[in-house]
């Protein structure tokens, strides 16, 4: 980098037509007092013109002096790039599949842009998809990028319009956050839209109203997932009503007795698991004089209660909609940069080697990535290596071990019983139980 | 050690997909140049036959072609001085990439907070060069601005290319012609026959007429532009073109006369075009992407056991699960692997599912399952059975 960085100096410096254009200047002067002087002594010109000669000839040469320097500068430049970039060709062999489905990728890119929060641009790409959609439809002339289906711009219409047209969302009952525009807008950017509005409640007013409201109607869904986000909430909404201390009275129960109150109303709700929290909150109720030194006081002054809060609800808004957390086309990108490296080189390789890729399912090489970027489990067969598939799950043999299902009929060789290949006990076949990773 | 190794950062890899980056501007400064020493060239040779010839001049005249000579001189300031406002835009649109890059210099690892800001402008400028090549100039110029990435996107070069691109498929050649003007020299370099294809074209055109003055213009075009020394196949075939009409169905001339040729001109163009100025030929995009959901792609993610996304594992959602790259997912290769990676301490619930054993508990116990007893957190609501600790055997998976 540092050879870029020095070159780029050079180049800003000395590498470009600022004394180029001086020496023109000083070209047109020398024309100008030339010009003075046969304007004042015509008698001159012949000498004037035939002494010109010379410094014209001059100045140009000059000038391509000056071009040279701008262009051994450049050439410098070009020399740093070489030896940065040393590689020239990308890997493209595996990118068919996505250029054949350029909607999906399209589909993609407006759900990643609305859940950033840009929707302005998200509007903006899905009118351009659907004025392309349409008048692909009406003459062929327009687009003409190789389409494998010939119904391509019926199938982006239909998510296009799924995008566009909020019934799916309006059939769900949800909150109405206004539009100013009072155009319609894609359910899920209403969702994405609700979602920041919460979100900025929560985390930049520190206003639980919206959260609390949402939570609660989305309470069933949120219990089936096992999420603990509506007790949270109403935990964070006690300790807030708790401290809170109202100017107009000086009454020191005043937070209390709220909290309470609302306490009285709301924590019957919650489910029963909740009972050992439910109390140990009302137990803070005996110590509100004095929180900071009480058994209480770290469940009062969390002071990240707020960030865990909104990132606890982005997680479980995201979800119930069936989307992750980040955003998956963010992370495979990331993902991608990080394993193209390897790939590179095995494309490189198999050019070189001619070799042939023999699983068209499975890349050929392991493409290692950081932690964050595992999501599930793996399971890789001891016996074959092969990684467990619906055609060749993993199975369990009554003594615990597993192996891939097609390693155990193998290993079987139909015979009644087996003994495993890791542990002396014996077993039928038959008994293998089918695992789910 | 494995994890450091793989998380370690290594700049010089992870420039792939950067290239362009800063291939780009400096094809441009190029060109700039040449436009420089282009301008300069007839003014040179101008001047210094005007001065040649002034000796056998009057005064009067002298100084009228010496008038003349100052407005060229001029002129060539003038040019000169925009191509140098040119060409400082682009010494700060490289200096700015520079340090785009620089930055990833300066992270130790890729968990740390700034790789991830790094790699989200990485995402945003594939984004935009992306929908700039599929035409989505409005939408692409949005997100640049809104995510202020200024001098790291190539908006008007794609944008021009765009341009020439639509002409051509609308059937207008003059734009591309120009453009081939421009970049004469660099196309002669790489040997493109693009500026020979349009203007076979152009004579199509004229051939197509029939009308008999326009045929002999069409000859005099392809005796001036087809008729040169870099490949007898265009004169040849506007020979041969000659002797057809319009509705022949004699190959190669149905082709030639066919309306068909203009999307293949329009293609030939941005072709060209990308490989002129060290544009890739595919979206980086693509690569990045088919990179990325292989790379992650594991065989549960398009099982038909597969769990629904929004099912209750306790863990985040996978990216290649999640609706928005499911589909687009399906037909890349998986990962490979040649090790299993499990939770700690995994257990099989009597219906197959494997858990880690501490994440099936906290499960439970976020469910308020009873002590002592089991449910699949993942299976809720379908036939909720309940299992007594006795029943959740371990698994041995090496």
């Amino acid at each position: 980098m540092e050879g870029i960085i020095a070159a780029h100096e050079q180049l800003e410096k000395r590498g470009n037509l600022a004394k180029t254009i001086q020496d023109v200047q000083k070209t047109i002067d020398l024309l100008q007092n030339a010009r003075d002087s046969v304007a004042n002594d015509p008698d001159s010109a012949a000498l004037t013109m035939a002494k010109l000669k010379q410094p014209v000839k001059q100045s140009f040469d000059k000038l391509d002096d000056d071009l040279k320097d701008v262009n051994k500068g450049l050439n410098q430049y070009s020399k740093a790039l070489d030896k940065k970039f040393k590689k020239n060709a990308l890997p493209t062999a595996s990118t068919k599949p996505l250029a054949e489905q350029p909607d999906l990728i399209n589909r993609a890119i407006v759900m990643h842009l609305l859940r950033e929060g840009k929707f302005e641009v998200a509007n903006t790409l899905v009118s351009q998809l659907n004025e392309r959609a349409r008048s692909g439809q009406d003459d062929g002339m327009e687009d003409r990028r190789p389409r494998p289906i010939s119904n391509v711009g019926d199938a982006i219409k239909s998510w296009v319009q799924e995008l566009a047209y909020p019934e799916a969302w309006e059939a769900e009952g949800g909150m109405e956050m206004g539009s100013p525009t009072g155009r319609e807008r894609g359910w899920l950017q209403e969702k994405f839209t609700e979602m920041y509005h919460i979100l900025d409640s929560l985390r930049n007013q520190h206003d639980l109203g919206p959260a609390i409201e949402w939570a609660k109607s989305h309470s069933r869904e949120l219990e089936q997932r096992g999420s603990n986000l509506e007790f949270e909430l109403g935990r964070l909404k006690f300790v807030e009503l708790f401290t809170s201390e109202d100017v107009m009275s000086d009454d020191p129960w005043e937070g209390p007795t709220r909290a309470l109150e609302y306490a009285r109303t709301v924590f019957p709700n919650f489910s029963a698991r909740y009972i050992r929290e439910t109390s140990n909150l009302l137990g803070s109720l005996a110590f509100s004089a004095n929180l900071e030194q009480s058994p209480y006081e770290a469940m009062f002054f969390n002071q990240s209660a707020w960030e865990e809060a909104s990132a606890s609800f982005t997680r479980e808004f995201c979800g119930l909609l069936g989307l992750s957390e980040k955003s998956p086309l963010y992370t495979a990108v990331t993902a991608g940069g990080i394993a193209l490296p390897v790939l590179e080189k095995v494309e490189r390789v198999m050019a070189q080697t001619r070799g042939q890729w023999t699983s068209v399912n499975e890349l050929p090489v392991e493409t290692p990535l950081p932690t964050g970027f595992r999501f599930h489990s793996i399971f890789v067969c001891p016996v074959s290596k092969e990684q467990g598939t619906d055609a060749n799950p993993p199975m369990m043999l009554p003594c615990g071990h597993a192996l891939a299902k097609e390693s155990l009929d193998a290993h079987a060789r139909g015979k009644p019983r087996m003994k495993c290949p890791y542990c002396p006990v014996e077993c039928a076949p038959k008994e293998a139980k089918r695992l789910f990773i | 050690m494995a994890e450091h190794s793989v998380s370690k950062m290594d700049p010089d890899s992870h420039l792939l997909l950067e290239q362009p980056l800063l291939r780009l501007p400096h094809e441009l400064l190029k060109k700039n140049l040449k436009s420089a020493q282009r301008a300069i060239e007839p003014v040179n040779k101008n001047i210094t036959s005007a001065i040649q010839s002034s000796t056998k001049q009057n005064p009067a005249e002298t100084l009228a072609s010496l008038d003349a000579t100052l407005q060229k001189a001029q002129n060539l300031k003038r040019k000169l001085e925009a191509l140098h406002t040119e060409e400082q835009a682009l010494h700060s649109q490289q200096k700015a990439r520079i340090q785009h890059l620089q930055t990833l210099h300066e992270i130790p690892s890729l968990g740390d907070v700034a790789y991830d800001r790094w790699a989200h402008v990485r995402l945003d400028r594939l984004l935009v060069d992306y929908l700039l090549r599929q035409g989505y100039t409005q939408s692409a110029k949005e997100l640049a601005e809104e995510n202020k990435l200024g001098d790291l996107v190539d908006v008007g070069v794609f944008e021009e290319a765009g341009r020439i691109e639509q002409a051509l498929r609308k059937g207008e050649v003059k734009d591309a012609l120009t453009w081939c003007g421009e970049n004469k020299n660099a196309l002669k370099k790489i040997n493109s026959e693009l500026e020979l294809e349009l203007r076979l074209q152009q004579f199509i055109e004229l051939a197509r007429s029939g009308d008999i003055d326009k045929l002999v213009d069409a000859i005099v075009h392809a005796r001036k532009h087809l008729a040169g020394d870099q490949s007898s196949k265009f004169g040849l075939q506007a020979g041969g073109l000659m002797a057809y009409p319009p509705d022949t169905f004699v190959e190669p001339y149905q082709t030639l006369y066919s309306q068909e040729r203009y999307p293949h001109l329009a293609d030939l163009f941005v072709q060209t075009h990308h490989n002129l100025f060290s544009l890739p030929p595919t979206p980086l995009l693509h690569i990045a992407l088919s990179a990325g959901l292989s790379a992650l792609k594991t065989p549960a993610c398009h099982s038909q056991h597969a769990l629904s996304v929004t099912a209750n594992t306790g863990a985040p959602v996978c990216p290649i699960c999640s609706t928005e790259l499911n589909e687009l997912a399906k037909n890349v290769p998986y990962a490979h692997h040649t090790t299993s990676s499990m939770e700690d301490d995994p257990v099989v619930l009597p219906n197959g599912r494997v858990f880690g054993r501490e994440r099936l508990q906290l499960l439970n116990e976020k469910l308020g399952t009873k002590k002592g007893w089991y449910r699949d957190p993942t299976k809720l609501g379908e036939n909720d059975v309940e299992w007594e600790e006795g029943s959740i055997r371990k698994v041995f998976i090496s």
